[in-house]
């Protein structure tokens, strides 16, 4: 982009997806071949919702490039004992020497059988941070897409360091990948421990700090005093994992304390499954011929199909259905004559009422008054019956919505949050509308990049969803994978997401014990590991590092020494995030509140020359390729858009020569070419020049795309609430299935598909599981041990940047553990004193930070650390939660997920002088 | 006129600190160094706690209390209110760092790796400054771009390329840049729209950085000029770099002590011997011995310079600067020592005493002048190190002297009884204007220092009258708790009770337009958590 100084200065384009909240675009300043300093992109102002701007995160890659720490040169292990205490012995080799290794034990596994004696791949892959490793990793998952089977399952802190509950259930209900706040338009926003001014990137603080400015109220729910909860109006310190009850008693405060007419009863009538009857055994009440689900009609005042038109489906009633079946588990039905029945409306009513806010007040340690007035205020918010212009179309305006954060909407409790979150939001009629509660982006449902086309209407009435089978023909009764995911989850889907969202820690459980009637669990051939650190950042990493170091062949991409490819047999050091080329795809909605009115794609480009050892991923990936035999296929695979953009289409066709190796700039200027013509329908065809020098191409995109509703309006489509006769029959039909197999290990989740959720004892679960699995009297470990996000960290893998480190430090609660002030006066724990803080599992020691804003019955660490390996992070001293919480069948909920808490105890070791 | 000014909007600020990793690179700061920064504040008890989160840095005051009392000129003002430091005036002696009350400035003086020992990255190779080296440094609101900016025709604070790198990089919109003289630009309306403060207004520096924490909703012309009632709450803060809560300074450490200790032990002697002199007693060799004390302070703070070799910039500023006057004062001191000693006259010695006293008053007046420390910007301040250099220099004389006239152990009591009535209302004076830790060390340090230092000798002393027998041996011992004592007073004045003012705000800030801000937080202050 030219010179503009006496120094030889460039800008040079480029984006930063170090973390979920991205992708956003950014300038590096390069002097004289130096990069010096990274700057936002205000070329961009006017297309990225964030002005171009980019978080503290990406100021610390400069600091990545110069590390000197960095792996440069391709390195093999010479100690064939593998483990934390033993030295890998690592000595450089060239790339021919690494990449020929790597090469023939892949031939030897397509020799062996690509699957091992268990059905198991026998090539294994993981990858960190939410799915934007892909954005790095350039054509890498070409090559795996023409190896075949792999096994991406072994996590690194899916599940219980994500919002699990509502990757799942958010897809099924309103194709939300995760859920958010319509925050431009939003008035009430009631945040249960999400954290999105730590987490929500650019795009997220932007929004919301406009919106505090603009008048929006936000509470925040949660038990420490987060960033977030900083910002917000009020904070109230609710007991850790309550807050379902929380929500219940909101529920109950909407249903049984206000008059019918001030929720949104059009919305319920006609956008939700309220109407539709409940028969006896659970199951929607059906038209004995057409099977669909009947509801009681006030002009006929009759059971008619849900469809049938020019009806006023009633509510609630005495219902009397003449004649109706109902579908049980595995097409068993049931005939009913002259049935009385209740409406799923009532069931709802009914079940709620139980939920007060004095109940909850006894779980949650919040004052009832306070629910209740937090429910008020939602539901005077909300505005129900008010409508905004949206491009020219008419929608409902309902300016309220509730978030849910890590640990809240992950792990047992975590689908009664996510479900009370979106029936709440139904009542008012807020549910992917104007300022209401959002879907972002699909994961699971296709095709991924509209949340729109997925919106396909089944007999029901409702959404489609790509359940995994549960019936007994089409049941994925062998595991694909080794953490299971099609087998014992229907709701994680098919898709390149699944094995990532499936019950992730069970692939390393299994490693150490084979639970009754299942395959023996295997060890992968061969372990692919790209930018991620699983001895740290998934959760009993002790044993995570002792499995891994029995794993027989391990290949790492490495940025520096890490306690993962510590474990390693080979190191292959690529190129940095300002080194490598990629195009991606950029804008449209994306989680964590990535909503723009663009839509297109950037190219990350070379800022500067990388060192002479490492190569870009694509090179890599094609050298594999290549070394493999499979170039063909993986030329096949670029084309078919395996990286990203599909090279041909209707009117443009750049596919690459599948006989031949394509070099890196070959590559990307045909995606370049073939992005281009998808964005003008074949029109323009610009090349990788022209990304190089403008780094993104763009089309303007709907704001209407922003919402759901509108596809569901034009289909008369109902969202599938408040009961979940759908997950009610897969969970029985599962049952059946794994006890046909003499398998009764996963019966505590099978209970979990309740069609109405039911308060369970959520902090109870915890603490019999401890007492059960280790032996303990929980009374000895009286605190509740949390985690949170940093935003100078989060899903940044940049613990060894000194800077990121530096400016951290600023912020209260890095580099300890936090707890209340006046907690630690009656343990005598001064700030800065040395304690100890001990898990049934393990004990970690560190720094206490007393600080006023948390619960006296909670402490926190912030961050992911406990590194032993990793250079600068290995000096930190600072505890992690990792190492503390167990990895345990009983604290895994029926989604495969769970929460990163634990009971401990804290133990004063010593004053520093 | 134009006066630059920096607008942060504690509304929208989430304390994520890219502005000040923008700082750091666009300014090429070495680790640790963060002209620009956000401090964490915590404020109330739980459950009824707030957080706010406030960016910090040089406020460029309209009135500079670091460009007072700069000795060499290197800190200087621009017509449109930027505070500048000219790197190559600049002697590195840090009393800037100590005048400045918003902890703004750093003095590193060798260069600083992010990896140590590790390597030095190709980046820190290539933006390495060793200008930077040994002087003072701090936020220069990005200058440079503010001036090519303008030479371009660009208007700073609205065009990125004319705007402090900070500003450009907020992610939340809370940093705002502009011109404070314009009615009409983005920061005048602003301010003129919502409630705001200035941090530590009552210290009357005028600083350019304003805090919004409230719209001003239906008195919008109150804006401007609302009227800020200072509460200093009792609150914790946090941080890195420093954090929120006073911290004991860094930039003086004992060598400077020692010039306190040499100049007032050296000139409190030439006092004595001055006056001892005019009732027939010798000006040697106790006259060298002053000069020796007064020599030996001067060389131990030349080598606390970060330049030596520019040490003579310390004339450049004796308008305002107590340093400059000090230095000033050092060389006829010296002569007058020294002629006095050789010519053995009297009259010379009270000329080298007067020329003391002077010495000793620029130096009483120098550790005043450090106002970014509320110990030492306390006035008593000033009446104690005289007093205890006179102190010390009488104890040197009855510590040396074989025998002591009534009249020399009379003014040794007088002295150290003043000199304790001093100490104690300057204490008195501390409570509620100091920080709590600083006011504790203080506490701590009592009891030692009045029993070496007033007890003892008076003691001492009583015992001489009583049993004159032994008063050879009492009344220097009683010289030499009183000598003792006052170098344990600037040890603790300067290296241990030196604690500087820390951070405050005014109000926290409205969480939703209309809501109200809440109260204010000065941590480490008025007996903090």
């Amino acid at each position: 982009m030219g010179n503009d100084s006496p120094t030889n200065t460039r800008h040079v384009s480029t984006y930063c997806y170090q973390c979920v909240a991205g992708p956003d675009l950014l300038t590096v300043k390069v002097e004289d071949d130096v990069a010096t300093q990274v700057e936002p992109n205000f070329a961009a102002e006017e297309v990225h919702p964030a002005s171009g701007k980019v978080c503290v995160k990406a100021y610390g890659l400069i600091q990545k490039t110069y590390n000197p720490h960095r792996v440069k040169t391709p390195m093999k292990r010479t100690n064939p004992d593998k483990g934390k205490d033993q030295d890998p012995g690592f000595v450089a080799i060239s790339w021919d020497e690494a990449l020929d290794t790597i090469a023939e034990r892949l031939e030897k596994i397509r020799g062996d059988g690509l699957r091992d004696e268990s059905g198991y791949p026998r090539l294994a892959a993981s990858f960190g941070g939410g799915g934007t490793p892909t954005s790095y990793m350039g054509t890498f998952p070409a090559f795996l897409g023409a190896w075949g089977p792999t096994d991406m399952g072994f996590g690194s802190g899916q599940g219980v360091k994500c919002y699990h509950s509502e990757h799942l259930y958010g897809e099924l209900w309103h194709r939300a990948f995760t859920v958010c706040p319509d925050t431009p338009l939003s008035e009430y926003i009631i945040s249960f421990g999400a954290n999105v001014e730590a987490s929500g990137g650019v795009c997220g603080v932007k929004r919301h700090a406009d919106a505090r400015i603009r008048g929006a109220r936000r509470i925040q729910v949660e038990p420490h005093l987060s960033i977030t909860g900083a910002c917000s109006e009020e904070w109230v310190p609710i007991k850790p994992k309550t807050d379902a009850a929380f929500l219940f008693a909101m529920i109950h405060v909407l249903l049984h304390e206000h008059p019918r007419e001030k929720l949104d009863l059009e919305f319920i009538k006609h956008r939700t499954t309220s109407p539709y009857l409940i028969g006896n055994f659970g199951f929607f009440m059906r038209d004995p011929e057409s099977r669909k689900p009947l509801v009681w009609d006030a002009n006929t005042n009759k059971a008619v199909a849900f469809d049938t038109p020019g009806i006023d489906p009633v509510l609630e009633a005495a219902f009397l259905v003449e004649k109706a079946v109902e579908e049980d588990a595995d097409g068993k039905v049931w005939e009913h004559f002259d049935q009385r029945c209740f409406s799923s409306f009532e069931k709802l009513v009914a079940h709620f009422k139980q939920y007060t806010p004095l109940w909850a007040s006894k779980i949650c340690g919040v004052p009832a008054e306070t629910i209740r007035r937090i429910a008020i205020d939602y539901l005077q918010h909300a505005r129900v019956g008010e409508t905004i212009e949206i491009e020219g179309r008419r929608l409902p305006l309902r300016p309220v919505a509730i978030m849910l954060g890590k640990t809240v909407n992950n792990g047992w409790g975590g689908f009664d949050c996510c479900w009370a979150r979106t029936m709440l939001a139904c009542l008012i009629g807020g549910l992917e509308v104007p300022g209401g509660t959002l879907g972002t982006t699909v994961r699971l449902n296709r095709p991924a990049n509209s949340r729109q086309a997925s919106v396909i209407s089944t007999r029901d009435g409702i959404m489609d969803y790509p359940m995994n089978p549960t019936d007994e023909e089409n049941w994925v009764s062998r595991p694909e994978v080794r953490n299971a995911n099609r087998t014992l989850v229907p709701l994680v889907a098919n898709s390149p997401w699944s094995q990532a969202l499936g019950p992730t820690h069970l692939a390393w459980m299994m490693q150490d014990q084979t639970p009754q009637n299942w395959p023996k669990p295997t060890m992968p051939d061969l372990w692919f590991v790209y930018r991620t650190n699983p001895v740290i950042s998934f959760w009993d990493t002790d044993s995570i590092a002792k499995t891994i170091s029995r794993f027989p062949f391990t290949v790492c991409f490495s940025y520096t020494h890490d306690e993962t490819n510590h474990m390693a047999d080979i190191l292959l050091p690529e190129c940095t995030d300002l080194e490598g080329l990629q195009l991606m795809r950029i804008g449209g909605t994306k989680y964590v509140e990535q909503f723009w009115k663009h839509q297109g794609f950037a190219l990350r480009q070379p800022v500067v020359k990388a060192p002479d050892g490492t190569r870009d991923m694509s090179w890599i990936a094609t050298e594999l390729a290549r070394r493999t035999g499979l170039l063909e296929a993986y030329n096949k695979a670029i084309n078919r858009g395996a990286a990203g953009v599909s090279l041909s289409g209707d009117n443009f066709d750049f596919n690459l020569d599948e006989t031949k190796a394509h070099s890196v700039e070959e590559i990307w200027d045909a995606s370049c070419r073939a992005a281009s013509a998808e964005l003008t329908n074949g029109e323009e065809t610009q090349g990788l020049d022209y990304y190089r020098e403008h780094g993104y191409r763009m089309t303007p995109m709907s704001q209407l795309d922003w919402y759901l509703y509108p596809s569901l309006e034009d289909q008369n489509i109902r969202f599938e609430l408040p009961y979940q006769e759908r997950l009610h029959r897969h969970g029985k039909e599962l049952a059946n299935r794994l006890h046909s197999r003499g398998i009764s290990w996963w019966d505590h989740q099978l209970e979990e598909y309740d069609p109405l959720p039911e308060w369970k004892d959520y902090p109870g679960i915890w603490e019999q599981a401890l007492e059960k699995n280790f032996n303990i009297d929980i009374k000895d470990y009286p605190f509740w041990l949390l985690t949170s996000r940093s935003m100078q960290y989060a899903w940044g893998g940049n613990a060894d940047i000194q800077m990121i480190r530096e400016v951290s430090r600023n912020i209260g609660g890095h580099g300890g553990v936090v707890m209340n002030s006046g907690k630690a006066a009656e343990l005598g724990i001064e700030d800065g004193d040395l304690v100890e803080i001990s898990s049934p599992l393990a004990s970690t020691s560190g720094m206490a930070i007393l600080r006023q804003g948390i619960r006296p019955d909670t402490l926190l660490m912030i961050g992911q650390f406990g590194h032993w390996a990793t250079p600068l992070a290995k000096t930190f001293n600072t505890p992690s939660i990792n190492k503390l919480v167990p990895m345990l069948l009983d604290l895994t909920d029926s989604s495969g997920s769970s929460s990163d808490l634990v009971k401990v105890s804290i133990k004063h070791i010593r004053t520093p002088s | 006129m134009t006066r630059w000014a920096l607008v942060a909007d504690l509304r929208a600020c989430v304390g994520c600190q890219t502005c000040t990793a923008s700082c750091k690179q666009t300014n090429a700061t070495a680790p640790d160094v963060q002209w620009r920064s956000v401090l964490d504040f915590e404020t109330g008890s739980f459950p009824d706690v707030g957080r706010v989160f406030v960016p910090v840095g040089c406020m460029h005051c309209s009135q500079p209390p670091c460009m007072e009392v700069c000795p060499s000129t290197a800190t200087g003002q621009r017509d449109d209110g930027i505070v500048t430091i000219d790197y190559d005036l600049c002697i590195g002696c840090a009393y800037c760092a100590v005048a400045c009350p918003y902890q703004a400035r750093y003095k590193i003086t060798k260069p600083s790796r992010a990896y140590g020992n590790d390597g030095m990255m190709r980046v820190e190779e290539y933006c390495e400054d060793p200008a930077r080296l040994g002087v003072a440094q701090k936020c220069t609101f990005c200058s440079d771009r503010i001036d090519s900016g303008l030479a371009t025709g660009l208007t700073p604070g609205i065009d990125p390329a004319a705007t402090p790198a900070c500003v450009n990089s907020c992610i939340s919109g809370a940093l705002h840049f502009g011109d404070r003289d314009d009615p009409e630009s983005n920061v005048s309306t602003l301010l003129r729209e919502n409630h705001h403060f200035r941090m530590h207004e009552e210290m009357t520096t005028e600083p350019g950085i304003y805090y919004l924490w409230e719209k001003a909703l239906d008195r919008p012309e109150e804006g401007n000029d609302i009227a800020i009632k200072p509460q200093k709450l009792a609150s914790r803060g946090v941080g890195g770099v420093g954090g929120a809560a006073p911290w004991l300074q860094q930039h003086w450490d004992w060598r400077v002590t020692a010039n306190f200790i040499g100049g007032g032990t050296g000139t409190g002697l030439m006092v004595a011997v001055a006056i001892s002199s005019l009732f027939g007693a010798a000006v040697m060799p106790l006259a060298m011995f002053a000069l020796v004390f007064v020599l030996a302070g001067l060389t131990m703070v030349l080598t606390e310079l970060g330049r030596p070799f520019r040490s003579m910039n310390v004339l450049f500023h004796p308008q305002t600067s107590w340093m400059s006057r000090e230095a000033l004062l050092a060389g006829p001191l010296c002569v007058a020592i020294v002629a006095a000693a050789w010519l053995d006259s009297p009259l010379l010695a009270l000329l080298a005493a007067l020329i003391g006293m002077g010495f000793l008053y620029c130096q009483a007046r120098m550790l005043h002048g450090g106002k970014g420390i509320p110990i030492w910007r306390e006035n008593m301040s000033v009446s104690l190190i005289i007093s205890t250099g006179l102190v010390e220099g009488a104890g040197v004389m009855a510590l040396t002297s074989a025998s002591l006239s009534p009249g020399v152990v009379g003014a040794l009591l007088a002295l150290i009884l003043l000199r304790a009535w001093i100490w104690h209302s300057y204490r008195r004076n501390l409570v509620g204007s100091s920080p709590d830790r600083a006011i504790a060390v203080l506490r701590r340090y009592n009891t030692p220092f009045t029993v070496i230092g007033t007890i003892l000798p008076l003691v001492l002393v009583a015992g001489g009258f009583m049993l004159p027998e032994i008063g050879h041996i009492l009344y220097p011992l009683a010289g030499l708790g009183a000598l003792l004592s006052g170098w344990l007073l600037k040890y603790v004045m300067i290296n241990r009770a030196a604690y500087n003012q820390g951070y405050a705000i005014e109000h926290s800030p409205e969480r939703s337009a209309g809501s109200g801000g809440g109260q204010g937080a000065a941590p480490g202050w008025n007996d903090a958590l």
